[in-house]
């Protein structure tokens, strides 16, 4: 049974371990192929199981045994048909485990171009020369393959809904494309997800270029109704009733918004968009709703001070905005350019300022983070807090990420041109609302004793004699800028 | 065919790479404008192979060794497939009716033939002075790809929904993706150059390793990219057989040190900046002005940062495009006019920005002010003369009233356009930022209203 064809050469580096762990055929046996034949015969269909499936199947059962070497220990003519499997695995909801965990898990170790069943030949003609010919190797296995499985047969799972009923007629296409239903596949992929068969599509079917996600996914249409709803990862194509439809999301919307204002739970608020964000782009929900949920969610980050999130919804808002959909890209455009003064990124900031337009520039929040650029540039500090008490929007909490960093840069300054100066001074120029305030802030940079009260209550602080330690406070709290999720 | 690889037989028997690489070029001679469509239609796809070969096989000039010969005969095959798309791209876009992704398929057939040049010099099989031919193929190949990006930007939008199970809507799509495939090509040239294990230097491919290194950061430029720029000279720098830098070819050098030189200066490593571009500025030929532009470009900005030297009006009088948009920064820096500066730095945004020029040049302000503070320094005349002193070793007057500095910085700042008035605690701001920056020796004074300024050298390095 097990005719072992005669190898032309072994390259003694690449192949070394393949030639025993694979059996060579050159045809499958008789009563393979028999049972294969009685598989597609028409008369053993079983409606609700597609044609498509059932071929998915037929392969894992075939190639799973011919991976164990154990074609000629079972008993073909009595084994079970693939349908009649596929069936009874839908009934009991459980694949079974010698077929699907067994030898379709050692499948998918393989690498990918190794195709069940055409491999074994191919791969030992080929490996003697393998290093340079990796590339070539799969478009010369293209035809050798076809010769057992026809192309169109080893393309994904959608194209062989279409195109793999061949011998069938209209109508029962029909009947099976109805039958197998988007929820009973959403429950297969849950069930393999289960038994931790990592790959969902089988190892014959998986595109070269590799990851799943180029397979082509549809939009789900939601038909979940609840207002909230935790967020995770998606391991697998999401399930039409986990989803929530645009109607109900913007209920959530106005739910969080108003929730947030008056619990200010931050990590439930957050987890929350997160789960709507990803609702909106299974459902391939892009427009104005889209940009405010995007736009809510990065203000909410921004207040507080989550710049990890902040930034993803601010790429997001970026990408969405070229696409022309309303909101507010100056707005946005603002918390960018201040962004980039946070993170002290020339180069960034180049390119930004290389994108703007003349109208961005006259829209008032633009113009502001513009002015706060240029008067750190310049070095004019005066200017530079004053533009941080005027902030429009939210570009305060933008500014609050740098705030304190500037008032060391100012103070080394100061600290530098003046011999001492009036607490109230410094008290205005740094933006301070308060004397107690500025006091504060200098004690908390090793300047406690430079402060002399006086009594009038115009307290002086002898600035000069901080100047090493501001310089100190300064250049450390300029070199590390933390960068979440960069832009 | 035969006479179609005339040229080529005859560069390979002088061993001219270059001939080579002109045989090789997707661009037809001056002087024999139909060359590329002779070659063409002198056969067809299903001939080509066998011509080619038996036309480097069955020839008077050169006698190729049999290995050599095949892998010229796939070279020029690719070559010729290469042209056939060129060709048809442009008939297609001479006629308006350019497919949508024709220029992608002239950078498909052109990277075949690049990868099938790398594949047979990596093999050995062409002589080493034929890697001319692959620097010359692998700049084409950068060329095209740019083309077939902006083709391809025009296609298709640049935002897509993302597949797969992300949990944003948008996924952003590589912008640049066949250039970004050539820097891969070229990073793969890159290594095949440098990792030569050759012992005879003089067939080394190590030579290639500049001229490869300058078109990847050319790449990496166009791609906004420069972060993987830097690991290429970091690469080189760790590099201990590379030939002694001093005997690559000028070319290779002076571009590979402008390079090295800007990519300091994008980090803002001012004087590492200085020394390269310098040294590129020094071996530049005296004829390429375009190469000393740019050199320039980013030399000025560098020395005005490094030793607050703005070049001379000489020197800008010889290059037209940087008189206009550094002259008149450099005027008003000279004379100490800030709005005249910040017209100046607005009127040229567009263009420094692009050169990535314009955020360091901002910081030349600084000069201005400087000038314009020393003016006040200076027209605030002399002390009265005490006994003993004379004429020659009379001192300035070191107390200047703020506000005199604060009417220059009305003056300074006055003219039309700036809109901007500053107020006082702003203009003691500045000159804080100039005592912090050591461009100004003194203190400030609130409660007299002065500044107190050094009495000797109160502005260091201006003979004052």
């Amino acid at each position: 049974m097990q005719a072992h064809p005669a190898y032309t050469a072994v390259s003694a580096r690449t192949t070394l371990a393949r030639p025993a762990e694979k059996p060579k055929k050159v045809e499958w046996p008789e009563p393979v192929k028999a049972y294969v034949r009685r598989a597609f015969d028409p008369e053993n269909e079983i409606a609700g199981i597609s044609h498509a499936d059932m071929q998915v199947k037929l392969k894992h059962i075939i190639s799973g045994f011919a991976e164990w070497q154990m074609h000629d220990q079972i008993d073909w003519p009595t084994y079970p048909l693939p349908q009649v499997l596929l069936a009874q695995e839908r009934r009991n909801g459980v694949a079974l485990p010698l077929l699907t965990n067994g030898p379709g898990y050692v499948n998918n170790l393989q690498p990918a171009y190794v195709t069940p069943f055409n491999g074994s030949n191919d791969s030992s003609t080929h490996s003697p020369n393998s290093s340079k010919r990796k590339s070539q190797n799969m478009e010369d296995e293209q035809p050798a393959a076809s010769a057992t499985v026809p192309p169109w047969r080893k393309t994904n799972l959608e194209d062989r809904i279409t195109f793999g009923n061949g011998s069938k007629s209209k109508r029962q296409k029909k009947s099976d494309m109805a039958a197998t239903s988007k929820l009973d596949k959403a429950d297969l992929e849950k069930r393999k997800q289960r038994f931790g068969l990592a790959p969902t599509t089988p190892p014959w079917s998986s595109d070269r270029n590799g990851s799943d996600s180029d397979l082509p996914t549809g939009p789900v249409v939601g038909t979940n109704l609840s207002l909230e709803k935790s967020y995770f990862r998606l391991t697998a194509p999401p399930k039409a009733e986990t989803v929530r439809p645009e109607h109900v999301l913007k209920k959530t919307l106005d739910l969080l918004r108003k929730k947030w204002r008056t619990e200010k739970n931050y990590n439930y608020i957050c987890n929350q968009f997160k789960s709507l964000r990803q609702d909106l782009t299974v459902q391939h929900i892009k427009n104005a709703f889209t940009v405010s949920v995007y736009e809510t969610h990065a203000r909410i980050a921004l207040e507080k001070g989550d710049l990890g999130e902040y930034n993803q919804c601010q790429t997001q808002l970026k990408a969405l905005y070229a696409q022309g959909l309303a909101g507010h890209p100056a707005e946005f455009l603002a918390y960018r350019i201040l962004y980039f003064v946070y993170t002290c990124n020339k180069t960034d900031m180049n390119d930004l300022l290389a994108e703007l337009t003349t109208a961005d520039k006259t829209q008032e929040s633009v113009r502001h983070a513009l002015d706060v650029r240029s008067s750190l540039a310049l070095g004019n500090y005066h200017k530079f807090f004053k533009l941080y008490l005027s902030a429009p929007n939210m570009g305060a909490y933008m500014m609050d990420m740098f705030i304190e960093r500037e008032r060391l840069h100012a103070l080394a300054n100061i600290s530098r041109a003046y011999q001492s100066v009036a607490l109230r001074f410094l008290t205005d120029e740094l933006g301070f609302e308060h004397d107690n305030e500025c006091r504060q802030f200098l004690e908390d940079h090793e300047a406690k004793g430079l402060v002399e009260e006086k009594p009038d209550g115009k307290d002086r602080v002898r600035i000069k004699e901080g100047a090493a330690a501001f310089e100190g406070a300064r250049s450390q709290a300029f070199s590390k800028v933390d960068l979440k999720g960069q832009i | 065919m035969q006479v179609a690889l005339e040229p080529f037989l005859r560069a390979h028997a002088a061993q001219q790479g270059w001939g080579i690489a002109d045989a090789l070029s997707p661009i037809a001679p001056h002087d024999n404008p139909g060359r590329l469509y002779e070659f063409y239609r002198s056969t067809n796809e299903h001939q080509v192979e066998n011509e080619v070969r038996n036309a480097l096989k069955y020839n008077n000039n050169s006698r190729l060794a049999p290995k050599e010969a095949a892998a010229w005969t796939e070279i020029f095959v690719g070559y010729w497939r290469a042209i056939g798309e060129i060709l048809r791209a442009e008939e297609a876009s001479n006629q308006g009716r350019l497919r949508d992704r024709q220029l992608v398929d002239v950078y498909e057939a052109w990277k075949e033939l690049t990868n099938q040049i790398v594949r047979q010099i990596s093999n050995g099989n062409l002589p080493p002075w034929s890697l001319i031919c692959m620097y010359h193929t692998a700049n084409y190949l950068r060329m095209f790809a740019i083309k077939a990006d902006e083709q391809l930007a025009k296609v298709k939008s640049n935002v897509a929904f993302s597949s797969g199970f992300q949990d944003d809507i948008v996924s952003t799509v590589a912008r640049n993706e066949k250039l970004e495939e050539t820097a891969r090509i070229l990073n793969k040239m890159f290594s095949l150059c440098l990792g030569d294990r050759n012992p005879d230097m003089g067939s080394s491919r190590k030579w290639g390793t500049y001229y490869m290194a300058n078109l990847q950061f050319k790449t990496y430029f166009k791609l906004k990219n420069i972060s993987l720029s830097r690991n290429i000279v970091r690469t080189i720098a760790v590099q201990t057989d590379l030939p002694p830098f001093e005997q690559f070819p000028t070319a290779h050098r002076v571009t590979y040190k402008y390079y090295v030189g800007v990519i300091a200066f994008l980090q803002e490593d001012y004087s590492k900046a200085e020394t390269c571009l310098t040294e590129a500025w020094d071996h530049c030929l005296p004829e390429s002005t375009r190469n000393q532009e740019l050199i320039l470009t980013y030399l000025i900005p560098c020395r005005l940062i490094t030793k607050h030297n703005i070049p001379s009006q000489t020197l800008l009088s010889s290059y037209p495009h940087l008189q206009r948009i550094f002259g008149p920064l450099v005027t008003c820096i000279k004379s100490g006019d800030l709005s005249g500066f910040d017209n100046a730095l607005a009127a040229a945004e567009d263009e420094f920005v692009k050169r990535r020029i314009y955020l360091t040049l901002e910081r030349g302000r600084d000069i201005a002010l400087r000038n314009l503070l020393r003016k006040v320094f200076l027209a605030g005349g002399y002390e009265e003369l005490k006994e003993g002193q004379t004429e020659a070793n009379r001192v300035r007057k070191t107390r200047i009233p703020l506000a005199h500095f604060a009417t220059a910085f009305r003056m300074g700042t006055g003219g039309e356009g700036s809109g901007q008035s500053l107020e006082d605690d702003e203009v003691e701001c500045m000159l804080a930022n100039m005592i912090y920056k050591g461009l100004m020796k003194g203190y400030i004074s609130r409660e007299y209203q002065m500044v107190v300024l050094n009495k000797k050298g109160a502005f260091p390095g201006t003979g004052v």
